[in-house]
């Protein structure tokens, strides 16, 4: 145990990871609809202690009904489309769908058509895209971020204003969540 | 078939073909061989009596590929997800039997994929796997296309086993076309190899933690692993080092001082591996969970055809390693499980073990610089070539059928795929709060089953 803790210690003080700013919280429920398993590979480390997501305010939450987010993985296979509409169903408004990866923004190696439903775009409203393959932790903890936070009071519709975050862009938004 | 057994072969993988063709694929050794057939109203007698691990072979060319096997009763759904119960689940009645459903989208960022668990209050009488949520139809979306472009298809299967696949697919093709690698493109490839599994076992460590609540190990591992691929990155150019395999050759260079390099970082990683593995030991909270726990037994492994460390965990002595001459493995003399238990305990204590070997191994390989490397015509090009590569999770075997130098049929037989099967069997008779950390320390990938 000392070992352990020791070196978790000295990757947090070799990080130097900053804090957070403001006190909020933002809930993400991951679906994969039939990805490789590089953006679930990706995904569970933004967790660790080299990214430690929580800082933010961002957690991995165990149900839908606990998220304000869909993190939506893979080119949705016609298996997944049934799930992955119940799961959407279940969260609480108002409610944001990530679509993480190439293959969930359907621009990638992505199997035999009679297979596949997706893009996701085509199954739900996106708000947030993460390209890559797979996008790296620090990728995905960074476009979390620029989709949460935009200075609060602007007015801008949310879907605009994650539009902008998800091209890297930050301008004033919508604060999702005090 | 009979007689194959008899003769010391082993069964490797069986797949139909779009003609309604059947293919067997029998190992001994490093040589391969495949018996064929082309059967009459797409109807054959089943061999799962001879070859328990066929059952799933024939479940999907049975969903996917209309074929028939007589004497395969009850033939249940694989690949095809029917709405009727009886159609999938195994019959389980008596007092207080009850299912607990679980998945297919499960609480932590998993992979998807259904469990159907029969229980009697909180024991597992028997689980029904319902997998291939994740089905792309990579195998099917690659026929038609050049070798170097169906690449991208047995690569992208799975991206935790991306370099394992792609070299397996390699391997077919060139053993269709008659090509030998050099001994620079072995040495480069068996990197790639040993990175990915170096990677994994990390990761399957921090695992089986996970799957008991053990955050400390769980995190340490997830950090350790985290920092392997960013050596791959660093090195190679990308975390799971996509697009550094190709067919007939290998365009990765590393000069002497990067080599050395990256030798060095290993070696740090390794002793930083070796102490969180150590203290691993006195964590009591962890090992009180894990001895006697999900059971495979060394007759039930040979009976389901279980590979890789799983297999070697319960005693079956089996790694590719030592029968792959396209690759530089010359002496490579596999790790003997500490215990051959088969329980979860036995499990992790293979990978920590097959990790030293991995650690000596890339320290040995990288000693010299890698430079780009070819293969050269050894013998006259066939239509069918087979490729074996020993992934982090066992024996991965690729097929290819060629035609006019374009990809007919496709078919990946991963480690996953041979071992999910085992993951039921072994957690029959456990405790269902148990079935997290039996699952972990099997580790299998559901992209690699699914495809």
């Amino acid at each position: 145990m000392f070992v352990l803790l020791s070196q978790l210690r000295s990757l947090r003080r070799s990080t130097a990871l900053t804090r957070g700013s403001t006190p909020r919280w933002l809930g993400i429920r991951h679906v994969d609809a039939g990805s490789c398993n590089g953006c679930e590979h990706e995904l569970g480390l933004v967790t660790n202690p080299l990214h430690d997501l929580q800082r933010y305010g961002l957690d991995i939450v165990a149900s839908p009904r606990h998220a304000d987010v869909l993190l939506i993985t893979g080119p949705v296979t016609t298996r997944m489309v049934e799930p992955l509409r119940i799961a959407y169903a279940a969260m609480p408004t108002p409610r944001l769908v990530a679509a993480l990866g190439d293959c969930a923004l359907g621009c990638n190696v992505l199997g035999h058509p009679d297979e596949l439903a997706g893009p996701v775009e085509r199954i739900l409203p996106v708000d947030i895209r993460i390209p890559g393959c797979p996008p790296t932790p620090q990728q995905i903890a960074s476009q979390l971020l620029a989709a949460l936070e935009r200075p609060a009071d602007s007015g801008q519709p949310l879907a605009a204003a994650t539009a902008v975050a998800a091209s890297g862009v930050r301008t004033d938004g919508e604060r999702i969540r005090d | 078939m009979a007689d194959a057994l008899d003769g010391g072969e082993r069964f490797a993988g069986a797949w139909a073909t779009s003609t309604g063709g059947w293919r067997i694929a029998l190992t001994r050794g490093s040589d391969a061989r495949v018996l064929a057939c082309q059967p009459a109203d797409r109807r054959l007698d089943t061999v799962v009596d001879m070859v328990g691990a066929a059952v799933w072979d024939e479940r999907e060319a049975h969903d996917l590929y209309g074929l028939e096997f007589t004497g395969h009763e009850p033939m249940r759904a694989l690949i095809k997800h029917p709405a009727q119960p009886e159609a999938w689940l195994t019959p389980v009645t008596g007092p207080g039997v009850h299912q607990v459903a679980v998945g297919p989208i499960h609480a932590g960022v998993i992979e998807s994929g259904h469990f159907r668990f029969h229980c009697v209050g909180d024991r597992i009488l028997a689980l029904d796997t319902r997998l291939f949520y994740k089905h792309r139809g990579l195998e099917r979306a690659a026929e038609g296309l050049g070798p170097d472009q169906a690449l991208a298809y047995a690569a992208r299967a799975c991206a935790a086993c991306a370099v394992a696949n792609s070299v397996a697919y390699a391997h077919a093709v060139e053993d269709a076309l008659g090509l030998e690698p050099s001994m620079q493109l072995r040495r480069q490839r068996t990197v790639l190899v040993e990175l990915e599994r170096a990677y994994n076992h990390l990761n399957d460590i921090g695992a089986v933690c996970a799957g008991v609540g053990y955050a400390a190990g769980s995190m340490a591992f997830s950090a350790l692993k985290d920092r392997a691929q960013e050596l791959c990155s660093q090195a190679f150019g990308h975390r799971f080092m996509f697009g550094t395999v190709a067919v007939g050759s290998g365009a990765l260079t590393l000069d002497a001082g990067a080599a050395d390099a990256l030798r060095q970082r290993l070696r740090e990683l390794r002793a930083d591996a070796g102490a969180a593995w150590r203290d691993l030991q006195f964590a009591a909270s962890l090992q009180a969970r894990l001895e006697g726990v999900g059971v495979l037994e060394h007759d039930r492994a040979i009976q389901f055809g279980v590979v890789g460390p799983a297999a070697r965990a319960s005693g079956v002595l089996g790694d590719v390693r030592t029968a792959s001459p396209r690759l530089a493995y010359e002496g490579f003399t596999p790790a003997i499980a500490p215990r051959g238990s088969g329980d979860v305990a036995s499990r992790l204590q293979m990978r920590a073990v097959e990790l030293e070997t991995t650690w000596e191994m890339l320290d040995e390989l990288l000693a010299a610089p890698l430079v780009a490397a070819y293969t050269s015509q050894r013998e006259r090009a066939s239509s069918l070539g087979i490729g074996r590569v020993e992934s982090s999770r066992g024996e991965t075997v690729c097929m290819v059928e060629l035609d006019a130098g374009l990809i007919t049929r496709l078919h990946l037989r991963t480690a996953s795929y041979a071992n999910w099967p085992a993951v039921a069997a072994a957690s029959a008779g456990n405790l269902l709060p148990d079935f997290p950390l039996i699952n972990k320390s099997f580790e299998l990938c559901y992209a690699c089953a699914d495809r």
